[in-house]
């Protein structure tokens, strides 16, 4: 049986329900990097431009990991997922740059670019028929990733909505605004959100929205901005920020589209506290949490004075 | 609104070509002043902190302009951060307090709707006139790229300091009032003699050196700090294939463009990078194979498409041994740390150079 790795970094936190049911169904092992730890990161460190952001960085410590212990490297490449629309570049460079770092792994890929009229389930498909799988199981294996992933995606939106939409558990409610690659990362984005928990704070993340809702509702606000995963990022803010007290970004050093983004955001998003934690990977835990607590200070002062007025003298 | 004045980023001379392009429009065009350390300070004081320094300059760029009382700012796009700079520096603009109408030419690479954004610059204009317009103003960019490429090519090697420069302030001034298609091509011709009558102290070998990278920061040389004078200042033949012009007839027929590219850079890309990355790496690519002697890679701090770029760069010079200076610009890169760099590159291309007639 061919074990496929999957580095688990970037879109692997989006896609892993889709990609995993396809390549079980296919008849393919999978064998997932670990969670990042230090090691991972120094490699991908050392491994990438220096000027790569964290997140790619991340990526490539994982494909090293997997290094060995798979058959094939699973790296698809992403450019576009709807006409007029665009993903962060690093997606459309992501395969090359793995080949031309690890010149010794041997890759698997699959190529959407809807823009350019090359879907996903045809190239999934293709993909899977290249390394000898029969074209109906390969196309019912996509039919069954695509309504898993679907399924999964509406449960994470439903259950933060109920949540929502239930008295408050914490005296605070923060949204923490990132791209699931950062917030689902064990380094990066897992300490924030335990952080702000073991605060008191009940945490909302716009990995957990209703994604096409906030796409659109992204478009309204900046009508220009081509980004899909962005869109989602500033939908979420739009759709959550009546129901939280704070909102706090989580950016890798240097994303390029968070940093014009997160500029929009806090000059047409008034009214609610906000806070951007840049990451690289010098980052330190402590430095993080200062940045955390007085933040989440700030939210709890501005509160109080709310009810106090709400209340009124 | 009363009159309009529009302006637009400034990069390299051409400004020329805007200006031609907004006065054919039917609008008065009001060139920014040229760019100075305050253009980058102004620039980069309400610009988002980790932004590329393209939007920071162009920011500056604008609020001098609007100081100077322009009233429209013409703003391009491209594939990549650079397609939301618009949006975002009209936000950071009137949250200054800056009155202004933003007109966003981003075309979305067809020559229709290019011309459709064009005619943003000054409503009502006619559809024959925008097409007139735009063929002078390419025209006159066509002739500066023509000039400038025989420039890079042999100021290097002028026997008489400064007598290409002498040559190009008159060439400049010569190409901006000129009014038709055939007094460009008059122009064009002129100056192309004149350059080429100037005396040349040549060498036995010339070194070549090709650069690729950005399209701002390659093509203007005050953001860039005269990188391509400099390097050809240690008697070095420059090249560079990316041209405004080129970068837009490439979009406009970016298909066919990038499937050539692709092919050329097949050995180290099987995908498109993004902006001008594909093309980083395919020229490098084709001129290491032409016998060139080193290449040079710019870009602006962060620049995803052309990091992306990097991967396949460092690997072509790693296993090729292959010389690419890599350099990368952000609001603090000082000329100083420029110039030693070039010199240092171009001492060890010449020391390879001698190697190699040795061995």
């Amino acid at each position: 049986m061919l074990r496929v790795g999957l580095p688990r970094a970037l879109l692997y936190h989006k896609y892993h329900v889709l990609w995993t049911t396809f390549l079980h169904e296919c008849g393919f092992g999978t064998v997932v990097s670990p969670p990042t730890n230090r090691r991972i990161l120094e490699r991908g460190v050392a491994l990438a431009v220096d000027e790569s952001c964290l997140s790619m960085k991340v990526f490539l410590g994982h494909a090293d990991a997997l290094t060995g212990r798979c058959d094939v490297l699973f790296v698809p490449r992403h450019e576009s997922y709807e006409r007029g629309e665009q993903l962060c570049v690093k997606f459309m460079a992501t395969y090359d740059i793995v080949r031309n770092t690890l010149p010794d792994l041997s890759l698997i890929t699959y190529n959407v670019d809807v823009h350019r009229g090359v879907d996903e389930r045809r190239s999934m498909i293709a993909m899977a028929r290249s390394l000898g799988v029969r074209a109906g199981v390969a196309r019912r294996a996509h039919a069954h990733a695509v309504t898993a992933h679907h399924a999964h995606e509406v449960e994470l939106a439903r259950l933060q909505q109920s949540v929502a939409e239930a008295p408050r558990q914490g005296e605070l409610r923060v949204l923490v605004v990132g791209h699931s690659y950062n917030l689902s990362d064990r380094l990066i984005g897992e300490p924030i959100l335990a952080y702000l928990r073991a605060l008191d704070v009940e945490v909302f993340t716009s990995d957990e929205v209703d994604k096409a809702a906030a796409r659109r509702t992204a478009s309204a606000i900046s009508p220009t901005m081509k980004w899909r995963y962005n869109k989602e990022l500033l939908g979420a803010v739009d759709l959550y920020r009546g129901l939280v007290d704070g909102i706090v970004f989580v950016v890798t050093f240097p994303c390029g589209p968070d940093s014009l983004m997160s500029e929009f955001c806090s000059r047409r998003v008034t009214g609610i506290p906000m806070t951007t934690l840049v990451l690289d990977e010098l980052f330190g835990e402590a430095g993080v949490r200062t940045r955390l607590e007085s933040f989440v200070d700030v939210v709890r002062e501005r509160r109080r004075r709310e009810q106090l007025r709400d209340v009124g003298p | 609104m009363s009159e309009r004045l529009v302006t637009f980023p400034h990069m390299g001379e051409y400004w020329i070509a805007f200006e031609t392009l907004t006065h054919e429009l039917g609008a008065t065009a009001l060139v920014p002043p040229p760019m100075t350390k305050r253009t980058l300070e102004l620039g980069a004081r309400h610009s988002p902190e980790f932004v590329c320094v393209p939007f920071k300059y162009n920011l500056g760029t604008f609020v001098e302009a609007l100081e100077a009382g322009a009233n429209v700012i013409a703003q391009a796009g491209g594939g990549c951060r650079f397609g939301y700079y618009a949006e975002v520096q009209q936000a950071i603009l009137r949250d200054l307090g800056h009155q202004f109408e933003m007109v966003n030419i981003t075309g979305s690479w067809s020559v229709w709707e290019l011309l459709n954004d064009f005619r943003g610059i000054a409503p009502g204009v006619s559809m024959p006139r925008v097409v007139r317009a735009f063929a002078l103003a390419l025209r006159k960019g066509k002739a500066l790229e023509a000039a400038e490429d025989r420039v890079r090519k042999n100021v290097g090697f002028e026997a008489e300091r400064g007598a290409h420069r002498r040559v190009m302030t008159r060439f400049l001034r010569d190409l901006r009032s000129a009014g038709g298609f055939r007094d460009i091509a008059r122009l064009e011709e002129r100056v192309l003699g004149e350059l080429s009558a100037i005396p040349l102290d040549e060498p036995e070998r010339r070194l070549r050196v090709g650069v690729v990278g950005e399209l701002f920061i390659l093509m203007d040389p005050y953001s860039n700090h005269d990188f391509e004078r400099k390097l050809a200042e240690h008697r070095v033949e420059v090249h560079r294939s990316i041209t405004m012009t080129r970068v837009i007839e490439h979009g406009v027929r970016s298909r066919p463009h990038l499937r050539a590219l692709l092919r050329e850079a097949d050995p180290w890309l099987k995908h498109h990078l993004g902006a001008d990355g594909t093309e980083s790496v395919a020229m490098t690519w084709r001129l290491m194979n032409d016998g060139f002697d080193g290449m040079a890679h710019l870009k602006p701090f962060g620049c995803m498409p052309e990091v992306s770029a990097m991967s396949a760069l460092q690997r072509i010079s790693r296993e090729h041994t292959f010389p690419v200076l890599f350099v990368s610009y952000d609001a603090q890169t000082a000329e100083t740390g420029i110039r030693t760099r070039v010199e240092a590159f171009c001492d060890m291309l010449h020391m390879r150079a001698k190697e190699s007639i040795r061995a």
